[in-house]
């Protein structure tokens, strides 16, 4: 199972709020899509989900177009939005049964349907309890098993750990790690980077409705980096190793941290070395010399502009 | 298992419960639970019983006269009609108008439930709520029949009429409901369709107490019964048929199931006139078919020109590849040009048709006010035709940031500016003291309602048909241009050069992206 974004572009009169954006991604990867509001993460989601129509280009779930064959795509699709079921005079049960019912799930099949994901969403117990009497953590897991009821392929989230608090989220996370291990290909998008980066295979950065960066967690936090922090501790001279450090090329900040000094870098790996080598050089006794990987939240502050359409 | 197989097995299985629309057993759990419906039959129920009980209380002897039944069911029916015809569609309408606001509704299209099946479901579980009260109030009703005055088949005709027109009522809120404008304006819809609700009440009240003090075996009861009950399920069928278009998806064939339906309707109620009208050797149904229609087609107009400029990809892919087969689609399919050449068309095809019944051995009554009534009616049209134009090209070359969907508006306005202006100018620059002794007609001009007058008919003609041809020739272009681009489109294919996430490391499973 592979998802495809085609050059896909949608206007909104002058606005363009998704432009020429693709990438793709596979069954069993958890890919994060990140981005600024109104980067256009929400219309590229509703375009897959086939809620929205693109002006040019598709969304293609394995080989199924998102915008010719909008019917059978939905099939391959579960889709969780950003907002929270809201129905009155209504059980969880109930509400799942009624979606079931919606997807042309019939009798006894259905009824264990629902119960199997009731069972997997942990919505067993409560199963009975009005959905405007949840919290919002429940909810979004009820919104997860409505979006699992036809068994999709492809799960597409968005902001689904908004407003959760801890627990919830790692609930969460756990499902999503075990939808991802039945080989469901999972797009997800939140503005908790920390998160994502734990649960996510892959990234997809977008802002002003085009791909910064796409890749791999663990690539983008090496390659995605421009700059890199160095935690340096020398047997001796922590003081005049500070000195020097502010007088070298591409060194940005210096700070002490305990017996360490912290620089931070601008440039790759390869300047980590070169400051290595010039350090070894000027005959300081580098005891440690370790790097501090960046993480997803500087990769985004780094690639974005935090421009809206 | 997937969905597919799911599915597979279990169609054979799918008892009754299974072949109910999912809607009408989700609206109707909510109904059963919902404080609101219990504490509306309650109140209707205890109402019933105080208002008859004081009614027998209260009449003493005069209980004995033989129109005591016919009063109190006109009084039971007026309580049991304002509450069906306030509580019904307002709950209906609401709890729609509450989905439609946040992404229940989007859900509802990514399953295989049509939006059809999601209005007739909305529809079928206000019919059974409307069926419940009005079986909950039958005691009360045939209890009249005992008073004397009234027959049973009275009673149980004047309930059906009463259940129909709070089905329409019920239409008419859900239609309201799906309107996509925002809270407050649809708040002030919601008014308008209260004050219509308000006047269908009193049309009913007064139809029901005509057929019950008439006799439903009175001819003109039948006649009248008969041609109300027509007009009530096409506006039924009509406000279904747009409610369904308004919850369409945006990008789909939203205009075809409409314009098939206003088309069909407008073929059969016309053949129905016509065999009326030779019938009973009187123009007077053809008139009215005429005008409803003329109406219609006219405000069809306003319509087509706040449709997409160009139709969605759905709607592109649907288009059949052959010359006929695209000349046939493109009247009924969705997109501006296409409504207004339907609408354009159906408003030519109706005053021929009406002109064409007034031939040499068909001279019947009211000959002359069908011929008046289609110049009438010709001349307004001319006008929203020159006013919803003018606001499209406005749109595209000057209002180019206003969204399509808006292009009626910009229409409206023209339309009010045209109509007023001219007087307004006449009345300040150049009446006298005196102005309405003096002859006013002409100042009209540019004002679509005004045709009733007939000695200015030319300067109105000539006027709309200038306007009307610089209009259309303005836009020619443009309409050229819509009509070649209407075939099927391509479909777009994965290029190599995707921009692809590789595979997590950790999978195992191969990647076409690696």
């Amino acid at each position: 199972m592979k998802v495809e974004i085609v050059n896909l572009k949608k206007h909104f009169g002058v606005t363009r709020a998704v432009d020429d954006v693709s990438f793709a991604f596979s069954s069993g990867q958890i890919v994060g899509f990140v981005g600024p509001n109104g980067a256009g993460k929400t219309t590229t989601m509703r375009i897959l989900a086939t809620l929205d129509e693109p002006t040019a280009g598709d969304a293609l779930i394995d080989g199924v177009s998102a915008v010719e064959e909008p019917e059978r795509a939905r099939q391959l699709v579960g889709y969780v939005p950003d907002s929270l079921p809201t129905h009155r005079d209504m059980s969880v049960h109930e509400y799942l049964d009624f979606f079931a019912r919606a997807y042309g799930l019939k009798g006894v099949r259905r009824e264990k349907v629902v119960e199997g994901v009731e069972e997997f969403t942990g919505l067993t117990e409560i199963h009975n309890k009005m959905l405007v009497a949840l919290s919002k953590g429940m909810k979004q897991r009820v919104s997860l098993a409505r979006a699992l009821l036809h068994d999709p392929q492809v799960l597409i989230m968005d902001e689904p750990a908004a407003g959760l608090d801890p627990r919830a989220r790692i609930e969460l996370r756990e499902l999503l790690r075990a939808l991802s291990s039945q080989g469901k290909a999972i797009l997800i998008s939140s503005h908790i980077l920390t998160e994502l980066s734990e649960i996510c295979h892959a990234a997809v950065i977008i802002e002003r409705g085009n791909v910064l960066m796409a890749g791999e967690i663990a690539d983008l936090l090496t390659d995605g980096a421009r700059r890199r922090t160095v935690l340096i501790r020398a047997l001796e001279g922590r003081e005049t190793l500070y000195r020097e450090l502010l007088e070298t090329p591409r060194i940005l900040k210096v700070n002490f941290a305990g017996e360490e000094v912290v620089a931070e870098i601008d440039g790759d790996d390869q300047a980590c070395c070169d400051l290595l080598a010039t350090l070894v050089r000027r005959g300081h006794r580098v005891v440690e010399f370790k790097q501090q990987r960046a993480n997803l939240e500087e990769i985004f502050m780094n690639v974005t502009k935090g421009a809206t359409q | 298992m997937t969905a597919e197989s799911i599915l597979k097995e279990s169609g054979a299985r799918g008892g009754l419960g299974d072949r109910i629309n999912p809607i009408v057993v989700k609206e109707l759990r909510q109904a059963v639970q919902s404080r609101f419906v219990i504490a509306t039959l309650l109140t209707l129920l205890s109402v019933q019983i105080v208002a008859i009980g004081i009614y027998v209380l209260a009449s003493g002897a005069s209980l004995f006269r033989f129109d005591a039944g016919r009063q109190s069911f006109l009084m039971l029916f007026a309580i049991l009609q304002s509450i069906g015809m306030i509580f019904t569609p307002l709950y209906t309408g609401a709890r729609l108008a509450a989905e439609r606001s946040d992404t229940n509704v989007d859900l509802l299209f990514i399953t295989t439930i049509k939006p059809r099946s999601i209005i007739a479901g909305k529809m079928f579980a206000a019919m059974t709520l409307t069926a419940l009260i009005y079986s909950a109030c039958m005691p009360f009703m045939t209890f009249t029949y005992f008073l004397r005055g009234i027959d049973l088949p009275s009673i149980f005709i004047s309930l059906g009429v009463g259940f129909v027109v709070v089905i329409a009522c019920v239409q008419v809120a859900v239609f309201v409901a799906l309107i996509p404008v925002n809270r407050a304006l649809k708040v002030i819809f919601g008014l308008v369709a209260l004050i219509v609700f308000g006047v269908a009440y009193f049309v009913t009240m007064f139809g029901v107490n005509d057929l019950i003090g008439r006799g439903f075996v009175a001819r003109f009861s039948w006649q009248l019964a008969v041609s109300l009950g027509a007009i009530t399920v096409f506006l039924i069928g009509l406000f279904f048929v747009m409610s369904v278009a308004l919850i369409m998806p945006v990008s789909s064939n939203r205009a075809l199931p409409v314009r098939l339906f206003i088309t069909a309707a407008w073929l059969l109620t016309g053949v129905a006139a016509l065999t009326g009208s030779l019938i009973e050797e009187d123009y007077r149904l053809l008139i009215v078919w005429l005008v409803t229609f003329e109406i219609i087609f006219a405000l069809a107009l306003f319509a087509s020109v706040s449709e997409r400029d160009r139709p969605g990809r759905r709607v592109l892919r649907s288009i059949p590849r052959s010359l006929l087969g695209r000349a046939r689609t493109f009247f009924f399919f969705s997109g501006a040009a296409n409504g207004l050449a339907w609408a354009s068309l159906m408003i030519a095809l109706t005053l021929a048709a009406a002109v064409a019944c007034v031939g040499p051995f068909l001279v019947y009554r009211n000959a002359d006010d069908l011929i008046d009534g289609a110049k009438w009616m010709g001349g307004m049209c001319l006008y929203f035709f020159c006013y919803s134009m003018t606001g499209a090209l406005l749109r595209r070359h000057m209002f180019t940031r206003v969204g399509t969907e808006l292009t009626w508006l910009i229409g409206a306005m023209l339309l009010i500016v045209g109509s007023l202006a001219p007087f307004l100018t006449g009345y300040i620059m150049v009446f006298k003291d005196q102005w309405w002794s003096e002859d006013l007609g002409a100042w009209w001009v540019g004002n679509p309602f005004a045709w009733g007058n007939k000695g200015h008919r030319v300067l109105y003609t000539s006027v709309g048909g200038v306007w009307a041809v610089l209009v259309a020739a303005m836009s020619l272009p443009w309409f050229i241009e819509r009509l070649r681009s209407f075939r099927p489109t391509s479909r777009v294919t994965a290029s190599d050069d995707i921009e692809s996430v590789p595979r997590a490391m950790a999978s195992e499973s191969p990647s076409a992206t690696d």
